[in-house]
């Protein structure tokens, strides 16, 4: 066995050297057809669906465009790979196809998009779990397929640039989009492609998206927020506090929502989290006069859930900031008298109740030895 | 007065040191206290395992919430009562102010220290009131006051804030928590001490004081009441 087993180490790596020495060597070719049978399909299917004008018409009667561009192909992340028409057409091994069995454009779509799971099979199931998947069983075929954010033919990587994300999401979600798009975290990314702000999958998770309405996405969205904004090293770049959350925290809010994220995640319950006050898609920096908590909006925003609070309320909003004579007087003068007054006076007390039980041992000995 | 001659007879004197309404007030001050710090402290602590186990749904918050405020209108009630009689009671000459602090608490406090230092073999002759008696009494009277203004302000945060700056209710709320836990860790430290361990003194609850813990512990109220020494030169004294 000792033998063997010292000649095995290297005859492996041999085998594995020459191995990897063909499929260097292929890397190298483009295009090349690494992947079987369903490559070199495409030169075969442009002869005919390269031409211009081809269409068919669907029993929904929607006219459905068969020409697919060379260019669209040769752009895609698939093409260029040597994954080609077949590799996704399944049914269609040769000419004449088979007749397709779909009604409407629609149905096709959601058809064939069920082609991606072959090769991409994490992700489709992720997207099964999903409120997309969820809206398709409830009977909205419209809900999106992988195709019709990632493209069908012209599929490509979804972050080139970062903010093309966001836009897939717009062009259903026109209005959150809008709102997005106004806002520090949006704007910064359409107008700057700001790397660290966050898009709209960043907090809605990506393939197996999940209904942000829930009591559950609620408590625990301010843990979200902090994934950023307690990071010190990336909110220093923006010379935004890190602290903000953890303050949060200590607050009557944070403490409610801490416990019911803990306890009761799928309890609804009211106690403010960051986007109440801040905003959801809208959020703004705190200097613009149009953010929710400006201080010219602040006691609006408090009165949504505290409607008779009056103007001397936002005081009491402690803001994420840590106790100070300058912001919080009367919590400084509070805590100043609880952490160094008070404790000096339960000491004192403390000693001399010491103080009382030695002498009152010391003279039960005293009278004992008497 | 035990005539000269006789046999002596053993008579336990008694002296009164609370009426009946003082008693009930100490009793009902118990109760809510204890009631306050039941329902007040799992709040306070909401992190902790054993507060997650009393608080074990939303409705036990609320349960707990409504008997914590139900206990304080009890103890705001009592704690009305007991200011407002008293000071009607100064006003008329019918209360003794006995229970305020004087020069000579400070002095008899300076000669219990010498004692418990073992400078001075006596210890300080006090009257109805030892220092250390009045010092419990006002330590809860302002910590309690505390209290209750803290605890009315995080009741009803927006009302107060009517009229006072907001910055009030955050140190509210840190004063109500904290103050509570003062409170607590004094009655325990201090008076628990003083009425349990140094000596048995049920006379909040009996009402009325035995002849030798009446010359030990207030010989100068002892002396006036009786016109006696209160030095225990007698028999009994042990």
């Amino acid at each position: 066995m000792r033998s063997s087993s010292r000649w095995l180490v290297p005859l492996t790596a041999a085998v594995l050297g020459l191995a990897l020495v063909p499929a260097a060597a292929l890397a190298g070719r483009d295009p090349s057809p690494p992947l079987g049978p369903s490559t070199q399909t495409e030169a075969y299917c442009m002869g005919c669906h390269a031409e211009p004008g081809l269409t068919m018409t669907l029993p929904s009667g929607e006219v459905l465009s068969l020409t697919i561009s060379e260019d669209t192909l040769r752009g895609s992340v698939h093409s260029p790979l040597g994954i080609e028409c077949r590799a996704c057409h399944t049914s269609i091994t040769t000419y004449p196809h088979p007749a397709l069995d779909y009604a409407t454009r629609r149905e096709l779509s959601r058809g064939l998009y069920q082609a991606c799971e072959k090769c991409h099979a994490d992700n489709y199931s992720k997207t099964l779990d999903s409120m997309h998947a969820q809206a398709a069983t409830a009977g909205n075929l419209e809900a999106p397929v992988c195709t019709d954010c990632h493209g069908s033919h012209d599929v490509h990587l979804p972050d080139r640039p970062r903010a093309h994300i966001s836009e897939i999401c717009g062009r259903c979600h026109t209005k959150i989009f809008s709102e997005y798009a106004d806002s520090i975290h949006g704007s910064a990314l359409l107008e700057e492609d700001n790397p660290d702000v966050p898009v709209c999958t960043d907090c809605h998770g990506v393939h197996n998206i999940q209904d942000p309405r829930t009591a559950q996405f609620r408590v625990e969205s301010p843990e979200m927020c902090a994934g950023c904004h307690a990071n010190p090293e990336l909110m220093g770049r923006y010379g935004l506090s890190a602290d903000v959350y953890s303050l949060y925290r200590l607050s009557w809010h944070g403490v409610d929502v801490s416990v019911y994220r803990a306890k009761w995640p799928t309890i609804w319950h009211e106690s403010a989290v960051c986007t109440d006050c801040h905003g959801v898609h809208n959020i703004r920096s705190t200097e613009d006069p149009q953010s929710r908590v400006n201080p010219k909006n602040l006691l609006a925003t408090c009165q949504q859930c505290h409607p008779d609070a009056g103007p001397n309320w936002t005081g009491a909003w402690t803001g994420h900031n840590r106790v100070s004579l300058e912001r919080t007087p009367f919590v400084f003068y509070t805590e100043s008298f609880y952490t160094q007054l008070v404790p000096v006076v339960l000491g004192l007390s403390a000693a001399y109740v010491l103080l009382q039980i030695v002498r009152a041992l010391l003279d039960r000995i005293r009278r004992a030895w008497r | 007065m035990i005539p000269s001659g006789a046999a002596p007879v053993h008579t336990e004197r008694t002296f009164q040191r609370f009426t009946p309404g003082q008693r009930w007030e100490h009793g009902l001050l118990i109760l809510t206290f204890v009631v306050l710090l039941l329902t007040g402290l799992p709040q306070k602590f909401r992190e902790t395992s054993w507060s997650r186990f009393l608080l074990a749904t939303p409705d036990r918050v609320e349960l707990v919430r409504t008997i914590h405020r139900t206990a304080a209108v009890i103890f705001l009630l009592e704690s009305a009562y007991h200011v407002g009689r008293g000071i009607y009671l100064l006003s008329r000459r019918r209360l003794s102010g006995e229970i305020f602090p004087t020069g000579q608490d400070l002095r008899d406090a300076g000669q219990m220290l010498r004692y418990l230092f073992f400078l001075s073999p006596r210890r300080p002759r006090y009257g109805r009131y030892s220092f250390e008696q009045k010092f419990t009494y006002w330590f809860l009277f302002f910590g309690f006051g505390i209290l209750i203004l803290s605890g009315l302000i995080v009741w009803f945060p927006t009302f107060f804030t009517r009229f006072l700056p907001g910055g009030i209710v955050p140190a509210a709320k840190l004063a109500h928590s904290s103050e509570a836990l003062v409170s607590a860790i004094f009655v325990v430290l201090w008076h628990f001490f003083h009425v349990h361990l140094e000596r048995l003194n049920l006379s909040i609850f009996s009402g009325r004081l035995n002849e030798r813990d009446m010359r030990r512990h207030h010989a100068l109220e002892f002396e006036r009441l009786t016109g006696e020494s209160a030095d225990e030169t007698t028999g009994d004294s042990g």
